[in-house]
């Protein structure tokens, strides 16, 4: 665990967890439920109970009362004794009007009626009672009281039991509280310890899975894609980074000589000149580079989609393929193209202008020259459909992807000029546009394939 | 007689200096390097500095400003040529400098300078209202170029019909060239890389210029398409004998210079 995690002085950290503190929470609501509980439990068996003494006092008083209208004084005695003997019976007073008692077990009371809480002795023993007090006519006292321990008894229980009840859930639920955030706990530390280590630098970690499937397990599957594709991006990045630095590094040091030469080497004005020019020569293809670099950035961002107009797709092609052919021609190329005319799309004239002649000009530059290059326009499934090919030595398949990167060159290119990064800015403008980019074999040759979607009304076209 | 297809002839919906039909000066040969008052209104004293001196030794006046309110103000009262304005300003933003220049009919032509490698920059800059658009870095003799090309933009109602450079004519209402008499045939793209040369004689126009006229390229190919086309243009010309017309000018671009008493440096 890392130390620094490690806070003195403070509740350990399991039970800080999210998960310990819910735990808790729901013990203190099931603690709370339970006490209600135990206590609405214990208030019926007390009111139960205690009512159940009464309806047995009230109906001794009521044979009581009756005895003494039928036998007078003698006859309640002699009951009163009759019913104090055996075990369970209730407890007696019989009092005189003088004040002393004539029978039974319960110590002398007032002439007040009603209920009273006593100690009466039970063979000896001394033991609570509760008694109601009834007078009778000419002065006479009856009490008569039952042994209340029974119902403390029962309440008791009644306590105990919930308080074991409650105590056993306290247990379990902090005990089953620390369980789970500790395991909580541990598979957090798990993502923690994944980040700690990708933070560190060691991109390859990934958070362990424990392959259940529940939500965590989702969490940790989310964050890993999302960690491969940081790790994807990452690594485009620092290549890119890394061919800039590289791609950069040559001509700055070719810079540097040109300005060594002329500061050392130049015997005349025509030889400073000339190295002046050559320095001048390879900021301008520095300068290019960034330009192709900052446009391409710009093109991916696709801001520029706001402002896409339509565009005549067939004119630009035909455009393309005249400015070039001169050319072309001069250095021993055929520049060919077939061009269907009124193709329209929606798009940004001058980037698309751009592909086409990044496309044309990549085909011319690593061919030899003898090679043929062909420029087609046409519609195929309701869609725009270009093709640059040539019939020069091609692309292998695996590098065919790659030649896209920024700075990505074939081994065998890496003399002739360029930036490496004409075909990077068609793939940037065919992607702004939704376009379809595919390199494929001419048998032999390179074929470049980019499809866009046809304006929605085809086949007009602007006026020119 | 070559017959031009209507489409590719003329320049279309191309903004650009070259679509305004150009003034009785532009054939003539006359007046060739004029003074120019450029009010430049840029926030970096360097770039402000080099192109100050720069058009100060080609013998034009340049005064500098390095706020937009400031720039507004100055540009407001014209006597100004060429505006240069750079898209980035403190006070006021170059683009809406621009807006509210024309809002304000103020019509003098702007050049507007902007960051390297900006998409959509230029479409934008010409929709505020500005004439040509030039982005940082620059070379000092390509903005020399469309500074003048600017100044010298003639008023917009006179119609032209003829162009001429020493014994080369062009009609533009027939679209036949002609020189010393004896017509010429060329392909659509040569007579307007040709119209442009004629608009623009006694001027330099650089290659990057000649690109956004005649092709609407508004970058820079690694192909020498304008020195191919320029090159066929001018054996062309040379077929009926005669002394070369076009010139290139080292560093720069172009210029097309009748033979005779305008021999510029």
């Amino acid at each position: 665990m890392p130390c620094a995690l490690q806070v003195p002085l403070r509740t350990p950290r399991v039970l800080r967890t999210a998960s310990f503190r819910l735990a808790a929470l729901y013990l203190l609501l099931f603690t709370a439920s339970a006490v209600v509980l135990g206590g609405a439990v214990f208030w019926m068996t007390h009111a139960t109970l205690t009512q159940q003494l009464e309806t047995r006092v009230q109906s001794a008083l009521h044979h009581f009362t009756e005895d003494f209208d039928t036998g007078g004084l003698q006859g309640l005695v002699a009951h009163a004794e009759e019913y104090g003997r055996g075990p369970g019976a209730l407890d007696y007073l019989v009092q005189s009007p003088q004040g002393t008692r004539l029978a039974g077990d319960i110590p002398v009371v007032g002439f007040r009626r009603g209920w009273l809480g006593l100690t009466a002795v039970d063979q000896g023993e001394p033991k609570p009672v509760m008694a109601y007090v009834e007078a009778l006519p000419d002065g006479v006292v009856v009490a008569v009281g039952d042994d209340v321990r029974r119902i403390r008894q029962a309440e008791a229980a009644v306590l105990r039991a919930f308080a074991w009840g409650v105590s056993a859930t306290l247990l379990l639920g902090v005990g089953g509280g620390i369980w789970l955030s500790q395991l909580f706990l541990y598979r957090v530390d798990a993502i923690s310890r994944t980040a700690e280590a990708i933070i560190d630098g060691d991109l390859t970690q990934r958070i362990p899975l424990r392959g259940i499937g529940d939500d965590l397990d989702h969490l940790a599957e989310t964050l890993n894609r999302m960690l491969d594709r940081m790790n994807k991006l990452l690594e485009s990045v620092r290549e890119a980074s890394n061919n800039i630095a590289h791609d950069l590094r040559t001509p700055l040091s070719r810079l540097g000589q040109h300005l060594e030469e002329a500061r050392t080497q130049a015997r005349s004005a025509a030889d400073h000149q000339r190295a002046l020019d050559s320095a001048k020569a390879e900021v301008e293809a520095l300068l290019g580079t960034f330009a192709a670099l900052l446009r391409i950035a710009e093109v991916e961002a696709g801001a520029q989609r706001a402002a896409f107009r339509r565009v005549d797709l067939s004119a630009i092609v035909a455009t393309v393929a005249e400015a070039f052919a001169p050319s072309a021609e001069e250095a021993g190329y055929a520049l060919i193209a077939k061009v269907a005319p009124g193709i329209a799309v929606h798009g940004d004239r001058e980037l698309l202008i751009q592909m086409l002649v990044n496309l044309v000009e990549n085909a011319l530059r690593h061919t030899p020259p003898g090679t043929q290059v062909r420029l087609l326009l046409g519609k195929q499934a309701g869609r725009a459909v270009v093709v640059v090919e040539d019939n020069g030595p091609g692309v292998p398949e695996a590098e065919r992807e790659l030649i896209l990167r920024r700075f990505y060159r074939l081994d065998h290119s890496r003399t002739t000029p360029g930036s490496g990064l004409g075909l990077s800015l068609v793939a940037a403008v065919a992607e702004l546009h939704g376009a379809t980019l595919r390199l494929a074999d001419a048998h032999p040759g390179l074929r470049v394939i980019v499809t866009v979607n046809l304006t929605r009304a085809a086949g007009e076209v602007e006026g020119t | 007689m070559f017959a031009y297809a209507s489409g590719s002839w003329g320049f279309g919906s191309v903004k650009s200096p070259a679509c305004v039909p150009s003034g009785s000066g532009a054939g003539g040969g006359a007046a060739t390097e004029d003074q120019v008052k450029v009010l430049m209104i840029e926030d970096d004293r360097e770039t402000a500095d080099y192109v100050s001196r720069g058009l100060r030794e080609q013998g034009h006046v340049v005064d500098h400003t390095d706020n937009g309110r400031d720039g507004l103000f100055r540009a407001g009262d014209g006597g100004y040529d060429v505006l240069i304005v750079d898209r980035m300003l403190p006070g006021i933003e170059g683009l809406s400098l621009v807006r509210m220049l024309r809002d304000a009919n103020v019509r003098t032509p702007v050049l507007l300078l902007t960051a390297l490698g900006g998409v959509g920059d230029r479409v934008r800059g010409l929709d505020a209202g500005g004439d040509d658009y030039l982005a940082k870095p620059f070379a000092f003799a390509e903005l020399l170029a469309r500074i003048n090309a600017l100044a010298r933009r003639p008023p917009l109602v006179d119609v032209e019909t003829m162009l001429r450079a020493g014994d080369l004519e062009m009609d533009l209402l027939k679209r036949t060239v002609t020189r010393a008499g004896k017509e010429i045939e060329l392909q659509p793209r040569e007579c307007q890389l040709l119209e442009y040369l004629l608009r623009n004689a006694e001027r330099v126009v650089t290659r990057t210029m000649l690109l956004e006229a005649v092709w609407d390229f508004h970058f820079d190919p690694k192909t020498n398409i304008v020195e191919t086309h320029i090159s066929r243009l001018r054996a062309k010309l040379a077929q009926s004998g005669g002394p070369e017309l076009i010139h290139t000018v080292r560093g720069a671009g172009y210029a097309l210079r009748a033979a005779g008493p305008v021999a510029n440096a």
